[in-house]
């Protein structure tokens, strides 16, 4: 059965670094919950906690309410697959995916069903008596999934499982992540730096940085409304400009950036001096002449035309503002690009600029 | 048609030259030789076939040194592993990368000394005033010196193992490189506790390393001498030995039949372990 993880204050220090800092997290039973972040940001090590690896320097960790302080790795319910994943050359498939099992005393007839079982959920029928050595790596990565399901987990851990594999097998493995999840209905949780995983997969994600939780949201939320410059970036908003300051509230609040105005959706209580507007890709235009006028809700913004990029389906067009501060914009590939020095107007759709708090408050 | 060599050929032909003539050369005249026959009246060896010296290896309770080499070999090979294994084990997976290097080092200190010196430094250690039983006595363990420490069975093991561990524990090092530290991660997340996790992972995967060092313990016993002569007891005796006292009569069949007899037990044993536990995974990429 799907178990829910409380993680309250935890803290893990190694020396004088804090690799998680005070992270307090709950996940619920049977959600498939993210942790993304760059190399280096905790969030191994958060798995690590969670897995029975490794000891919180403060704070704990509840299984279903249940303190799993001193409950080594080996009695958690929890299995893992590893980054390296981490097969055992000297077995075979069968006696790899089998292994765990075997250990809790299962033999023979029932074992053999169970390991079958668990080699048809991950489409490896009939591989049990290969060789681990000789599979690809889309199929290492099944007996992978394979040995960790077959124990049935109430909490499954995946620790950057798709690394090194090619994109196409990267899709591929996405969609059975997807499919296994809703098969088994066990917690998932994934440690990943790659954020189309994160997105295309999560119910819940959270960015980590510097050992610390910047955000915890639904998915369409981080782009809805980032909480600080960091996550934005995290996310693909890479836009992110300065601005003198901001007028107004709510829904008529406008920023001023370079002496234009713009309407800007104020994400939260910062103090505007420790802000910058983040303007979201998807909702931004290059306007032409002939184009109908301004929509309701909608910013204008009047740039200076620096240079195009060719990206196949689109074009990078890079703007300027009057004091250097550059903004890209999408354009479709069979429209007109604007000429070099030419000044443009930019709208900027509802909701397409926010302002939001330069780092973590 | 190419006539000319190529060039992995020329890179090897000395090297091939150097073991086949250093190597088999002197193997195969022993062999030859081990079924020539020996005049005991006048000493003379005659190239005529004669499996007398075979026989005479039954002889004076000569199979029973071979015989008992060979248990010291096996013994000496055991307790090596029971010894360097644990060593290993620690060396690599627990202490850092500091404190590694200083036990490597100082798994290389017996070698500083010779094996004469070495051996002898047992005497100092086990005899009856030695440092043992001195130490025992004041402890007030014992009212009187154990005897059975200095030449005896037990003395020669103990030198034994002291000179052999290093060459038992080296190649065990090797192999546990080889074992992928996310391997006891990933056993230990599917249940396996300490025990079971050196029973089903560690020790599986470096089988070719304990079969290695096996090796080289068992071969070293077979061709010592020193340690039987400084620390046996009286009419201790083992194939190095034997083999001297025999050629010191001329009777260079019958060493040679000693040695046939020896050298045939070794290949088996490699052939066996080879076969069974694959050598060449130790050192070459094979599976990993």
């Amino acid at each position: 059965m799907a178990i829910a993880i409380g993680i309250e204050a935890v803290t893990r220090e190694f020396g004088p670094v804090r690799a998680v800092d005070d992270v307090t997290l709950s996940i619920g039973a049977g959600e498939f919950f993210t942790l993304l972040g760059s190399s280096g940001c905790g969030k191994s090590t958060l798995l690590k906690l969670i897995g029975g690896f490794d000891q919180p320097t403060a704070g704990r960790i509840t299984f279903d309410g249940r303190d799993m302080a001193g409950i080594p790795a080996n009695r958690r319910p929890v299995n893992t697959v590893f980054q390296g994943l981490g097969l055992f050359p000297h077995m075979s498939v069968a006696k790899n995916v089998g292994y765990g099992l075997s250990l809790r005393g299962l033999s023979g007839k029932a074992l053999a069903v169970k390991v079958e079982d668990a080699l048809d959920l991950v489409e490896l029928s009939g591989f049990g008596p290969r060789d681990v050595n000789l599979l690809s790596g889309g199929q290492r990565q099944r007996v992978a999934l394979a040995r960790a399901l077959v124990m049935e987990p109430g909490i499954l851990l995946l620790d950057e499982p798709l690394t090194g594999l090619d994109e196409r097998l990267r899709q591929q493995m996405r969609d059975e992540f997807a499919r296994l999840h809703k098969r088994t209905g066990a917690t998932f949780i994934l440690v990943t730096h790659n954020q189309d995983e994160a997105l295309s997969l999560s119910d819940r994600m959270a960015v980590m940085h510097q050992g610390r939780l910047q955000q915890i949201d639904r998915p369409a939320l981080f782009f809805d409304q980032p909480a600080n410059a960091f996550v934005a970036r995290f996310v693909g908003i890479d836009i992110q400009l300065k601005h003198q300051g901001v007028t107004g509230h709510g829904d008529a609040a406008y920023a001023l950036i370079c002496g234009q105005k713009v309407p800007v959706r104020i994400g939260g209580p910062a103090a505007p001096s420790q802000t910058v507007v983040a303007l979201r890709p998807d909702r931004l235009f290059l306007q032409s002449q002939d184009e109908i006028p301004l929509q309701e809700h909608a910013g204008r913004m009047m740039l200076t035309m620096v240079e195009s990029r060719f990206r196949g389906l689109h074009h990078d067009v890079t703007l300027a503002f009057a004091d250097g501060q550059t903004v890209v914009v999408t354009q479709a590939a069979d429209r007109p690009v604007p000429e070099p020095g030419q000044t443009v107007a930019v709208t900027i759709a509802a909701g397409g600029a926010m302002l939001i708090p330069t780092a973590d408050p | 048609m190419n006539r000319r060599l190529p060039p992995a050929f020329a890179l090897m032909a000395l090297p091939l030259l150097a073991i086949l003539v250093l190597g088999f050369l002197p193997l195969m005249v022993v062999v030859v030789w081990s079924v020539w026959t020996w005049d005991p009246l006048t000493y003379w060896i005659r190239p005529d076939f004669n499996l007398g010296s075979y026989a005479a290896i039954l002889e004076a309770g000569r199979w029973m040194v071979i015989v008992s080499t060979l248990g010291k070999a096996l013994l000496t090979a055991l307790i090596c592993l029971l010894i360097g294994w644990p060593t290993a084990y620690a060396v690599h997976f627990l202490a850092g990368r500091r404190l590694s290097l200083i036990l490597l080092a100082l798994m290389t200190v017996p070698f500083f000394t010779s094996y004469l010196i070495r051996s002898f430094s047992w005497r100092l250690v086990l005899g009856r005033t030695g440092v043992v039983n001195d130490l025992l006595i004041h402890l007030g363990l014992l009212s009187a010196p154990l005897d059975w420490l200095l030449f005896s069975n037990f003395a020669v093991l103990v030198g034994l193992v002291a000179s052999c561990l290093p060459f038992a524990t080296f190649p065990l090092l090797l192999s546990m490189r080889r074992v992928d530290p996310v391997l006891l991660v990933a056993a230990e997340d599917l249940g396996a506790g300490f025990w079971t996790r050196l029973s089903t992972i560690v020790v599986p995967l470096t089988m070719p390393g304990i079969f290695a060092g096996f090796l080289f313990v068992f071969v070293m016993v077979v061709g010592s001498s020193t340690e039987v002569q400084m620390l046996g007891g009286a009419g201790a005796s083992i194939v190095s030995v034997m083999i001297n006292d025999v050629m010191r009569v001329a009777n260079y069949p019958l060493a040679f039949a000693i040695s046939s007899v020896v050298l045939l037990v070794i290949f088996s044993v490699v052939l066996a372990g080879n076969a069974r536990f694959g050598l060449a995974r130790l050192f070459g990429e094979g599976q990993s």
